[in-house]
């Protein structure tokens, strides 16, 4: 029979400390974090209209299966995503590499320009493009009928509405992810240039060998965000549209919001939560392995 | 008669002592007109209360319904102590919150019952408590701008139809080179015009009991068809809440449709507007058919975790329980009573001048007979979701008829509530 020799007791004592010093903030991400995601799964399996003694059932994930609505909010959210993201990100690294050029004066004011609409209230912009976008009396219009073309409304058809929430997003997230680019620019080391200056590369072979495959990483953080910021896309179409007309604008995060504060079914919306996470975790992995592998 | 009279100076003295007594400050939530109605009730009651500070705060419409939601559900954090509710919305809350408010009956106001009419309860009421206290109702009539209906000639008078409204809207096309609709209707954000109408004509998402979806019937299908009819005739402007005050400002609509408290907003909105402005019944489905609806109404609920109850229902009290309170905000800003006592004040039999002189409250209120019962239940927002949304697709063209668009959303509405189809 052999013994194993007990650890002094000092040395256990000192294993536990630092469990004790994390332990207010594991209470804390316990109950504010962690139960609420466990809570919501659970409530995804109840009619929480019904109250506390609801039955569990999974009437809310059949419901989401038939769900026309959730259906046009996945349609809709994809759109914005498959057009949106991509011309954003490519207007982004254009700007970050013209930000970066030495021949630009003033360029810390350029940069401020073009990160500043992040820093405008959501509700203040949205109110702003609302009004630009006004049938009769918008900005936009009127500057169309300047130019001999018909004016469109905007905010109250299908079509065009999805056009303003396209465009509000390229204006207030484009300069944030220059500014995250122009980083990602600013980490690429001289020498690299130098030397394929020496060996006669032309400034677009320099770009496509070195600035872009250099990049790769930082371009990549930046879909990943907007992919997940898109999925979860709220504030424009709730505040400049209404997710409508009817519901051409309305995305998964406003879906969610209308289950969930405006019938008051959180048991519903809880569904549509995961439902969205989870294609939110299959969308963001699919990315990394396609672009994320080193070459 | 010693008795008596020592008994009533007794109570008197008891009242006053307690009238003193009650201070602190009530915080209201409410929205728009109904925030400045409540506001302009404040001087006279702190004329009874003059230690009592009335703090009115306008949160908008839809914030007052979702913070009070979000309030309840965290078990009464940071509600007021006094909230504004639309009567087609209360129920929701009773329903999924029974102990978020006070039963208004263990304050008294059980005694108050006959002073307001029986509708006006029936959504305030449940499992035996009363919830909130009855203020406004919204009888429909039709607001329209005398010079531009002149120019167009068109007389209002003759309009008792939908057809006939059509008409007018053609008239007024043809006048104005397409540049002043009738009206605007708020397609795509909102369902309102289908409520009015259809509740015009006896029908609604639910049956009384809230235990059916009516949606389909024939009352709410010949709603839908009108709505599509004056659509397609390209009679009206479409525009949301804050559309809709734009072209009236602007005089790109001859006219507008809502509940009675839309008199309010008209009037602060374009005061430049004085005298150019009158009112009609709406129209009837068929002639001879009934022309009143209701859209709207609100009522007063008090926060269960409110700290100054005694108050708030004191305030509650003179503002919707006295004619005093009730005649202050029609006159402020045309929010109409459900007060009984109120309806007779010598202030509803008078011209308004904003309106060129018309005895508009006569009018208005005149039809508070004549509107159907219909009742919001807590599927209220899911049903109203729904109905916006097959409402716009039913006039872009996505449905054959009226009929096929409301099965299909009582389908919908069936899925999301699980309460049954009428047959």
């Amino acid at each position: 029979m052999t013994t194993l020799p007990t650890p002094p007791r000092a040395r256990r004592r000192f294993q536990a400390a630092p469990y004790l010093f994390v332990l207010p903030y594991l209470l804390i991400f316990a109950s504010f974090w962690a139960w609420p995601i466990v809570s919501s799964f659970l409530l995804s399996f109840k009619d929480s209209r019904l109250g506390a003694a609801a039955p569990w059932s999974v009437a809310n994930w059949s419901r989401l299966a038939g769900d026309e609505f959730f259906r046009t909010a996945l349609k809709n959210t994809f759109v914005i995503l498959i057009i949106q993201v991509p011309s954003m990100l490519l207007m982004a690294t254009g700007l970050a590499v013209a930000l970066n050029s030495r021949m630009l004066r003033a360029r810390g004011l350029f940069r401020f320009a073009f990160f500043a609409p992040l820093v405008v209230g959501t509700v203040a912009y949205s109110a702003v493009f609302r009004l630009l976008f006004n049938t009769d009396f918008g900005m936009v219009n009127r500057a169309l009928g300047g130019l001999g073309l018909p004016p469109v409304d905007w905010l109250n058809q299908p079509g065009p509405a999805m056009a303003v929430i396209i465009l509000a997003l390229l204006w207030r997230w484009t300069g944030y992810n220059a500014i995250i680019l122009l980083a990602g620019l600013q980490g690429i080391r001289e020498e690299l240039y130098e030397a394929a200056s020496i060996d006669g590369a032309t400034p677009w072979e320099q770009f496509w060998k070195i600035t872009v495959p250099m990049l790769r990483p930082t371009l990549l953080f930046c879909l990943v965000l907007s992919l997940i910021g898109t999925l979860q896309l709220f504030t424009e179409p709730a505040l400049i549209t209404n997710s409508g007309p009817g519901n051409a604008t309305m995305t998964l995060g406003t879906y969610l919001y209308q289950q969930g504060f405006r019938s008051f079914n959180f048991g519903y919306a809880s569904t549509i939560a995961y439902t969205v996470a989870a294609i939110a975790a299959v969308v963001s992995l699919v990315q990394l392995r396609l672009f994320g592998r080193d070459t | 008669m010693k008795k008596m009279i020592l008994l009533s100076a007794l109570t008197l003295l008891t009242t006053a002592a307690a009238q003193t007594s009650l201070s602190g400050t009530v915080t209201v939530w409410s929205w728009d007109v109904a925030a400045k109605a409540l506001q302009s009730t404040i001087p006279g009651f702190n004329k009874q209360y003059p230690n009592v500070k009335v703090d009115v705060v306008d949160l908008g419409n839809q914030n007052v319904y979702d913070r009070g939601l979000a309030g309840c559900a965290a078990g009464g954090a940071d509600l007021p102590d006094v909230y504004s509710i639309e009567n087609n919305e209360a129920e929701v809350f009773w329903a999924r919150f029974p102990d978020c408010f006070t039963d208004l009956n263990t304050l008294g106001a059980d005694k108050l019952v006959k002073n307001f009419p029986a509708f006006k309860w029936t959504e305030l009421t449940a499992n035996n408590k009363r919830y909130a206290m009855p203020w406004d109702s919204g009888p429909v009539v039709i607001y329209y701008r005398r010079d531009l209906y002149q120019q167009a000639g068109i007389n209002p008078a003759t309009i008792r139809t939908w057809d006939d409204f059509l008409a007018a809207g053609k008239k007024l096309n043809t006048k104005f080179g397409n540049k002043v609709k009738i009206a605007t209707i708020a397609n795509g954000q909102d369902d309102e015009w289908f409520r009015m109408l259809a509740n015009q004509n006896g029908c609604f998402y639910f049956n009384n009991a809230a235990t059916q979806v009516t949606i389909a019937q024939p009352g709410c299908v010949a709603a839908l068809t009108t709505i599509k009819k004056l659509n397609d005739a390209q009679v009206l402007a479409t525009g949301d809440w804050g559309g809709q005050i734009t072209n009236i400002k602007a005089s790109k609509a001859a006219s507008a449709i809502y509940g009675a408290w839309y008199e309010g907003t008209i009037r602060t909105n374009a005061p430049d507007q004085k005298g150019k402005w009158g009112v009609y019944l709406m129209p009837a489905n068929k002639a001879g058919g009934p022309r009143a609806a209701n859209l709207g109404g609100s009522a007063l609920a008090l926060p269960a975790s409110s700290k100054n109850k005694a108050a708030a229902f004191a305030f509650m009290q003179y503002a919707l329980g006295t004619a005093q309170g009730q005649v202050a905000m029609l006159k402020g800003e045309g929010l109409v009573p459900s007060l009984l006592s109120a309806t007779k004040d010598p202030y509803v039999a008078q011209g308004q001048a904003y309106w060129g002189n018309q005895k508009i409250w006569q009018t208005i209120l005149g039809t508070l007979g004549d509107v159907p019962q219909a009742r919001g239940t807590q599927y209220f927002q899911d049903a109203r979701q729904i109905m916006i949304v097959v409402q716009a697709d039913y006039l872009k063209g996505k449905y054959k008829t009226a009929q096929e668009a409301l099965n299909d959303a009582a389908k919908k509405i069936n899925s999301a509530t699980g309460l049954a189809v009428a047959k």
